[in-house]
């Protein structure tokens, strides 16, 4: 975390990621040129600038989705999510060259303005054989761009952590244009089957992962708390946790996360102020109770985070007794000061 | 994982089990990237080895044909009785335009019909599978020189091939002879209708039974225009009932418009229906 306003707080880590998707990048393009030259020499470079750009923004793209649900099932994936949105821009540039460039390649040079050409030249938009294509790669690159201008900390702040999410969640619309795109366009051209395998098992891969992660937390969410006194409910025993870390419980529809730290057990609201990471799969550091994600920190007993950082989440009431733990759901405004339960 | 491990991406290095993981993973998604990316270049359909002359222009002597489409006829060598062979070459315009606007400008300027007259014409020249167009544009001053009218010999000689069903592809052939890879199928189909909707004249490839492709121009059923009628159809296989006449290299079909329809791609690749598809003795 940083107090002052740096466009990009660049570290080691962040450089080293970047350099790395630059080479790939870079490495990708050269390969499929040179080998697109090598069997085809009748090539013509900007079709090969098209399909090596449009491979690789969709390659990209499928990587970028899994690293969510990867980093949910193994946190050691985690430094792959901390830069996450590099990867984003990265793929956004390079879908930006291959559409710019598919824009002049088939609509530029007419009687009309290519982006009336987009969207009137082929207006079959009821045949499955016939549908203009071009018209939802055009849609799905409209939303990259969106998230990519948007992907700097300051619009967080600015347009709201919930209206950034969502826009950013938009990813999975695209993701499907995108599929459609390259379904109703290059499929119905290429005769080879390599390109439909391709495209389905990418699909499959990231509806299986998604679908693997959602029913896991699905099955958190739904246990069941059977005792409940005044209020609170029974969650654990005392002696399950571990010092600095957290246990998170899914109480009334609300994930809370519960805390030891320094013989006491303190609940927060699960959900990061920042970009809506789970701070219970985080860790005590340095007293602040620090996000998975990006690093964010709040105190265990208030839920505020240090001075000068503004950012502040519920709290909530516990009690331990008889080594049992119980948890009252009933939030506390953010950055409300609660006690903490001491372990006996 | 030990418990003191944690990872965050504000700190300078991440935990060794951390950055053993990234590297193991990076170890086998970098070169499956590339894999996967040399198997999609691999396995393109191949690039078709027409010719666009970019940036080159090339002086034509001919006799300019205005109808059904705006073309030079080209002497092109002799034939094995030692007369004079021709090639018809169809003029098309700058970018996605037809040739037709910047002809009838030229001819307002100079205060003269070309049509059946000697021209020396300049433009980009587009080649491919037997058949060449080119070219023109209005700025680049394309008449050279204008001769007398043809003689009569010269002229072009049409032959009627009666009424025929021919099955295949309607392509722009300005981007098919050459100015784009691929300039056929879904992927080029918008611009393949803004190419015919510009004026650039409709060509019919339809592929005969031994697998060689064969193209016939496209016009309305008195050799009226029809680019506006068939841009529903760009692209898709599709089956047109026409009278067939054949004007030298060159076979017409001239269509009514309701004689166009929709046919499944499969049916293209019948070897009955091919027969069929080939009309004036599958003309190179």
């Amino acid at each position: 975390m940083s107090a002052g306003y740096t466009a990009v707080g660049w570290n080691r880590q962040k450089k080293l990621y970047d350099w790395f998707i630059f080479g790939f990048c870079v490495l990708y393009l050269i390969s499929f040129i040179l080998v697109t030259a090598c069997i085809n020499p009748d090539y013509t470079f900007e079709t090969v600038l098209i399909r090596s750009t449009s491979t690789l923004a969709v390659l990209l793209l499928h990587v970028i989705l899994s690293i969510g649900p990867l980093a949910r099932m193994n946190k050691k994936f985690l430094p792959l999510l901390y830069n996450r949105r590099h990867l984003g821009v990265t793929m956004f540039c390079i879908a930006a060259v291959h559409g710019v460039f598919s824009i002049i390649q088939f609509h530029a040079l007419g009687h009309v303005n290519p982006f009336v050409s987009l969207f009137t030249s082929n207006t079959n938009f009821f045949s499955l054989s016939g549908f203009p294509f071009q018209s939802l790669g055009f849609f799905a690159l409209i939303i990259f761009f969106l998230m990519a201008v948007t992907s700097h900390d300051f619009w967080l702040h600015n347009l709201s952590p919930k209206v950034w999410k969502t826009l950013h969640m938009f990813v999975y619309l695209a993701y499907c244009l995108i599929v459609m795109h390259v379904m109703l366009g290059v499929i119905q051209y290429e005769t080879h089957p390599v390109f439909v395998l391709l495209i389905a098992a990418g699909s499959l891969w990231l509806i299986s992962l998604h679908l693997i992660v959602g029913r896991r937390e699905i099955k958190k969410d739904n246990e069941k708390f059977g005792l409940a006194n005044e209020g609170f409910v029974a969650v654990c025993d005392a002696g399950e946790f571990e010092e600095g870390r957290a246990k998170i419980f899914c109480i009334d529809e609300e994930r809370i996360a519960v805390y030891k730290h320094e013989n006491k057990l303190y609940a927060i609201h699960n959900v990061c102020k920042h970009q809506g990471g789970p701070l219970g799969e985080g860790k005590i550091i340095d007293g602040c109770i620090t996000c998975p994600w990006h690093g964010y920190q709040y105190l265990p007993n208030n839920g505020q985070s240090p001075p000068p950082f503004t950012e502040k989440v519920s709290t909530y009431d516990v009690r331990v007794e008889d080594m049992k733990v119980w948890v009252n759901p009933k939030p506390f405004a953010e950055g409300t000061e609660r006690p903490g339960a001491v372990i006996n | 994982m030990k418990n003191s491990e944690f990872y965050i991406g504000w700190m300078p290095k991440a935990p060794a089990s951390f950055a053993k993981q990234v590297k193991s993973v990076l170890f086998i998604l970098f070169p499956l990237a590339i894999i996967v990316g040399l198997v999609l270049a691999s396995f393109q359909k191949k690039f078709s080895t027409a010719n666009f002359e970019f940036g080159k222009s090339t002086e034509i002597k001919g006799i300019y044909i205005n109808s059904p489409v705006p073309m030079l006829k080209v002497v092109n060598g002799k034939d094995i009785w030692g007369n004079a062979s021709f090639i018809s070459i169809p003029l098309v315009g700058y970018g996605k335009h037809g040739a037709e606007t910047a002809i009838m400008q030229l001819e307002k300027e100079k205060n003269t019909s070309f049509n059946n007259k000697e021209l020396t014409m300049k433009g980009t020249l587009l080649y491919s599978d037997g058949k060449t167009l080119l070219q023109v544009s209005k700025e680049e001053n394309p008449v050279i020189s204008i001769g007398k009218d043809a003689d009569v010999l010269s002229l072009p000689k049409q032959t009627d091939l009666g009424i025929q069903k021919i099955k295949g592809e309607i392509i722009d052939p300005k981007c098919y002879f050459g100015v784009m890879k691929p300039g056929e199928g879904k992927v080029h189909r918008d611009c393949a209708i803004r190419c015919i909707l510009g004026g650039i004249p409709p060509v019919l490839k339809v592929m005969n039974e031994k697998g060689e492709m064969n193209y016939y121009l496209v016009v309305g059923a008195n050799g009226e225009r029809m680019n506006e009628a068939v841009r529903d159809f760009v692209a898709e296989p599709v089956e047109i009932e026409a009278r067939a006449v054949q004007q030298d290299d060159w076979v017409i079909l001239y269509v009514k418009d309701k004689n166009i329809k929709r046919v499944s791609s499969i049916s293209l690749y019948r070897s009955e229906d091919q027969i069929a598809s080939c009309v004036g003795g599958c003309i190179k």
